[in-house]
């Protein structure tokens, strides 16, 4: 999956948006949005907002988690733990991006947001390319990947697979065909 | 109603099931259907409700366009909504169409010996298009390298010689129905195997032919 489709997917998470116009309803085929007036906060998908800022019709009002102190709890957590904490989105790299790039006026202190959003990136995929070698390592069968987003496991994920497929080959070839049937029931 | 009423619940129904699904489901089916399509190291079940049903709502909306008033802010947003679809839709079927040129003859083998009541995993356009494939292929290594070989090397078996999907790959899945006592098979022969429960919104990293019948069920989703 290219990263520009897992920014797609993550497009469809819902943000809040003060519109600057006036619309009703709008029954789009994926669900209703709206009404929009002026001044009133309301809830659509990134892809929109984004469009909808850039076309100057609205403000977007930043996610709670997008927030100094908050990221900085994160962070350090992530720092501290051995294992994955949970993420307050599991789109929370592909919604700064976009927030940060389309609507930094819109958000305090963007960049020290980008930064620590950045950090907690850095230290989780330092993790994820440890676990990801012992896993491989000790040749295991099956992981449990709870508390990873979709663009992490993304990140690795083709190159992981194909590794894995590889080491896999070389092994079923190493070994005589009658030991290798013995290890289906 | 004002430009682009896309009107909630039309009725999608199945072949030989009834479904009925609102707009929303419906897309949020196909979105599963493209990630998985995407994923599987096989060419996963065909789903041509979802399909026709998907190309229905977006011809319904364009139709509906068409009548509107142009540069209306509403026209626009809808616009926008078809093209995301139509990416998936496209994307899905592209998907499809390259796991059949890869395969193409195990593809046709598995469609020639599929049992009555077995779901189809070719729609009868990528029927026809394997058929096609299969036959231009065959002919291009007749003319350009086989009918120029001794007479006892001038026949190749595709069945043998194309790769066959590799169903032991690892894959990456999200739990949507929980599961109880899978079987995670031994890497090497010091291990033995075990079993493990799916937990519902668990995210896993496994072979794909262990859970390859959750895929198909939806139980799971591959990611």
């Amino acid at each position: 999956m290219e990263p520009a489709e897992a920014e797609f997917l993550a497009e469809k998470e819902l943000v809040t948006i003060v519109p600057s116009f006036s619309m009703d309803r709008v029954h789009l085929i994926g669900g209703d949005l709206g009404p929009f007036n002026p001044g009133l906060p309301v809830e659509v998908p990134v892809w929109l907002a984004v469009n909808l800022k850039q076309r100057q019709k609205c403000r977007l009002v930043p996610p709670a988690w997008m927030d100094v102190e908050k990221l900085e709890e994160i962070r350090d957590q992530e720092r501290k733990e051995d294992t994955f904490t949970p993420m307050p989105s599991p789109y929370y790299m592909e919604l700064t991006k976009l927030l940060l790039n389309y609507a930094s006026d819109n958000i305090p202190k963007a960049d020290e947001i980008r930064t620590l959003v950045k950090d907690t990136w850095d230290t989780r995929m330092a993790k994820l390319r440890l676990s990801a070698d012992s896993f491989v390592r000790q040749q295991e069968a099956h992981a449990k990947l709870d508390n990873l987003t979709l663009m992490e496991i993304n990140t690795i994920g083709t190159f992981l697979t194909q590794a894995l497929d590889h080491m896999y080959k070389l092994r079923t070839n190493l070994q005589p065909a009658e030991s290798s049937q013995s290890q289906d029931f | 109603a004002a430009a682009g009423g896309g009107g909630p619940g039309p009725e999608a129904a199945g072949g030989s099931e009834e479904l009925v699904l609102t707009p929303a489901q419906l897309i949020r089916s196909l979105e599963q259907a493209w990630l998985n399509e995407k994923f599987a190291p096989e060419l996963l079940e065909s789903k041509p409700e979802i399909v026709e049903c998907v190309v229905e709502q977006l011809d319904h909306m364009e139709s509906n366009l068409k009548r509107a008033k142009a540069g209306d802010l509403k026209v626009s947003v809808h616009r926008m909504e078809i093209e995301r679809i139509r990416y998936v839709l496209s994307s899905y079927l592209r998907c499809r169409l390259v796991k059949i040129e890869k395969f193409f003859p195990h593809v046709l083998e598995k469609e020639k010996s599929r049992a009555e009541g077995e779901p189809s995993i070719l729609s009868p356009e990528e029927f026809a298009f394997a058929k096609e494939y299969m036959a231009n292929t065959e002919t291009y290594l007749k003319n350009v390298a086989l009918k120029h070989m001794p007479p006892n090397l001038q026949k190749v078996s595709l069945l043998k010689s194309v790769p066959k999907p590799n169903l032991d790959s690892f894959v990456f899945l999200r739990v949507l129905e929980r599961q109880e006592n899978i079987l995670v098979e031994p890497e090497t022969d010091e291990q033995r195997e075990y079993t493990i429960d799916l937990e519902e919104g668990s995210q896993h990293l496994i072979r794909y032919k262990t859970i390859a019948p959750l895929v198909a069920s939806g139980a799971v989703q591959l990611i």
